[in-house]
């Protein structure tokens, strides 16, 4: 993923002023440690939706740059939000990076969490070096989207991948599987009489 | 047939951060650290008030249904983690994750040992009121809590620190 991998350089400059930020989070004072941070960064936080109720209503009339997202908030699922966004079709809030924050994630909700369709979970205990990262990686991140039956979001694979245009994988087996035949019997034609 | 669709895309994020102006990442960490400072006091209290709070949850009586009183441990420790978690409170935060996982590796309908949530109020009030440099005596009680969680969940035998 190019430089999004590298650790952050001191003096490296980024400038994410113009970047119109919500953070949803149910706790205050969790609310306010991440507005802080990010205030340090040079982002002012436009919206603070308290519930995943309010985000969804803001979400639908204000185009927003980057999303941070509490997992587990009191009465509803910050993985919902994700997933409801991502299937939403707001123009360009669908795509928008989204990362979220958990101090801790069930067992049961592992698999809800990573397939929600958001960008990056960042578990605490978290530093600020460890949120300016995730966020300059997120920026970064050129990975497509993906829309499936079952998950909409960043293509989960890091790796850069490009999509198969050009002809079905069934056809490059049966070509597999048939190319020793038509050798084998090309070869067997090809021999002289004795 | 499942179809994929592949959409390539770029944030307008991507285009904001390379924008003229802006400022270092030096700068900004130490901007953010100050920031953060400035909430230490209020993290401090928070914490010591929801260790408060853990300490006083009582055992659900043997005819209730546990679920709901165990869920409010778990709300109470991962709400430490969330408090103490940006002021390099690690051991606060070991402590109260090592809560966490006994209490979501509970089977459903089986008995949660009680002791379990006492002796991790104990050990998070403890470890709360410990000085800075009493480096040996948090070691301990962190090692001894993670033995209590590795013996109940075996997968997460990981060290201690």
């Amino acid at each position: 993923m190019s430089a999004a991998e590298e650790p952050l350089r001191e003096s490296a400059v980024f400038n994410l002023t113009g970047a119109v930020t919500m953070v949803v989070d149910d706790s205050p004072f969790s609310m306010e440690v991440t507005i802080q941070a990010l205030q340090g960064f040079g982002i002012r936080t436009k919206h603070t939706p308290r519930s995943t109720a309010q985000a969804m209503e803001l979400l639908k009339l204000h185009p927003v740059d980057l999303l941070f997202i509490d997992c587990e908030m009191e009465g509803s699922d910050g993985h919902g939000l994700v997933r409801w966004l991502r299937r939403s079709g707001l123009e360009p809030n669908a795509f928008v990076p989204v990362i979220m924050t958990a101090s801790h994630v069930r067992r049961s909700k592992v698999a809800d969490v990573r397939d929600c369709g958001a960008n990056f979970l960042v578990t605490k205990p978290f530093s600020p070096a460890v949120v300016l990262e995730r966020i300059i990686w997120v920026a970064r991140d050129n990975r497509a989207f993906l829309e499936a039956a079952d998950y909409s979001g960043p293509d989960r694979r890091c790796a850069p991948a490009t999509p198969r245009n050009a002809g079905e994988r069934r056809a490059d087996m049966i070509r597999q599987i048939s190319h020793p035949a038509e050798s084998a019997a090309a070869a067997s034609t090809e021999e002289p009489s004795s | 047939m499942t179809a994929v669709m592949w959409k390539p895309r770029t944030s307008r994020l991507s285009t904001i951060i390379d924008q003229p102006g802006g400022l270092s990442v030096g700068v900004a960490m130490a901007q953010a650290r100050a920031n953060l400072d400035n909430l230490k006091a209020e993290s401090q209290s928070i914490v010591a008030e929801r260790i408060a709070r853990l300490s006083a949850l009582q055992a659900p009586p043997a005819d209730q249904d546990p679920v709901l009183r165990l869920n409010e441990a778990y709300e109470i420790g991962s709400a430490i983690i969330d408090a103490a978690g940006p002021f390099d409170r690690d051991d606060l935060c070991k402590a109260a994750a090592g809560l966490c996982d006994l209490i979501d590796a509970a089977l459903p309908g089986a008995t949660f040992d009680w002791r379990i949530v006492t002796v991790h109020a104990q050990a998070l009030q403890l470890i709360l009121g410990l000085p800075e440099d009493a480096e040996e005596t948090r070691t301990e009680i962190l090692a001894n809590l993670h033995q209590m969680v590795a013996r109940k969940i075996p997968a997460a035998d990981q060290p201690a620190d």
